[in-house]
């Protein structure tokens, strides 16, 4: 993609994944620390959150983001001036199936070539959104 | 560490730019491994996300009694880490502030790898009362 023209309002390459409780337990398992959390623990969600259900980390949204713009803008781009900056507008946890959508807003000249915005979103699977925020990377 | 040799935190007794613990870890191929099937993504280079840097930062420092809600994140790639290197990780509060009568802390953490490459920044912005954010998301059954 970094060689090719980036045009405003492009879009970016969309991923859907499917966030299961195997999914959620893994991805904390990757942590170095044991510790019970909303992600791991019924109970502990229920008493922090008053809700009945884990929660999928966060930044598991960043990830998916993150792949959908890696594959927009190339592994050798994206994996070494890429960003991602979410904000989580609403709760995703096992059975929620979430699609990243993205378009590119802008794009501005920096000293390393052209720095590229993409507006990017997460919705689930009734199409609520379920993060919203901004991804970049800078194009030689 | 128990959390009884841990400081609790509290909230008005942060202060911006305090450092919290910095620490050392070597990143397995195994870690790699269940990160990308966690996420279902084989080529995906970053596993230090699902380590969460910076709540470990955090976590190391205080026994956070109240928890919070991770209201968002922002992150900045420079270069995927290796496994089998040593990363180093410093975590930092990177600012507190309150919105709509809810506070805010921001916590940060830079990684580097044992070669000095850096990997990642990362910032959480987490909302120190989570259970007025599971009142507003209304229980699923």
């Amino acid at each position: 993609m970094a060689s090719q023209k980036i045009e405003i309002n492009q879009e970016i390459p969309s991923v859907t994944k499917s966030v299961t409780r195997q999914s959620i337990d893994q991805f904390e398992s990757v942590g170095i620390m044991e510790t019970e959390n909303i992600h791991n623990s019924e109970e502990m969600a229920r008493e922090r959150l008053g809700t009945d259900y884990i929660l999928a980390s966060g930044r598991m949204s960043i990830t998916f983001a993150a792949e959908s713009l890696r594959k927009f803008f190339g592994s050798e781009v994206f994996n070494h001036t890429g960003t991602v900056n979410l904000k989580f507008l609403r709760p995703v946890t096992s059975g929620d199936t979430i699609t990243v959508y993205g378009n590119v807003v802008n794009q501005e000249k920096v000293e390393t070539g052209t720095l590229v915005s993409v507006d990017i979103y997460c919705e689930n699977q009734n199409q609520d959104k379920t993060a919203a925020g901004l991804g970049t990377a800078i194009v030689p | 560490m128990a959390d009884s040799d841990l400081k609790v935190l509290v909230y008005d007794q942060l202060a911006i730019g305090e450092p919290l613990g910095s620490y050392e870890y070597v990143l397995t191929q195994k870690m790699l491994d269940d990160f990308r099937q966690s996420v279902g993504d084989p080529e995906a280079p970053f596993p230090t996300l699902a380590v969460k840097h910076d709540a470990t930062a955090l976590r190391m420092v205080y026994n956070d009694t109240t928890g919070g809600v991770n209201a968002g994140n922002e992150v900045e790639f420079f270069n995927p880490p290796i496994p089998g290197k040593k990363i180093t990780v410093t975590g930092r509060i990177a600012d507190k502030y309150s919105r709509r009568d809810k506070p805010y802390l921001v916590i940060e953490a830079t990684a580097t790898d044992e070669d000095g490459r850096l990997l990642e920044k990362l910032r959480t912005y987490q909302m120190k009362k989570p259970d007025e954010v599971g009142k507003k998301w209304h229980p699923k059954k």
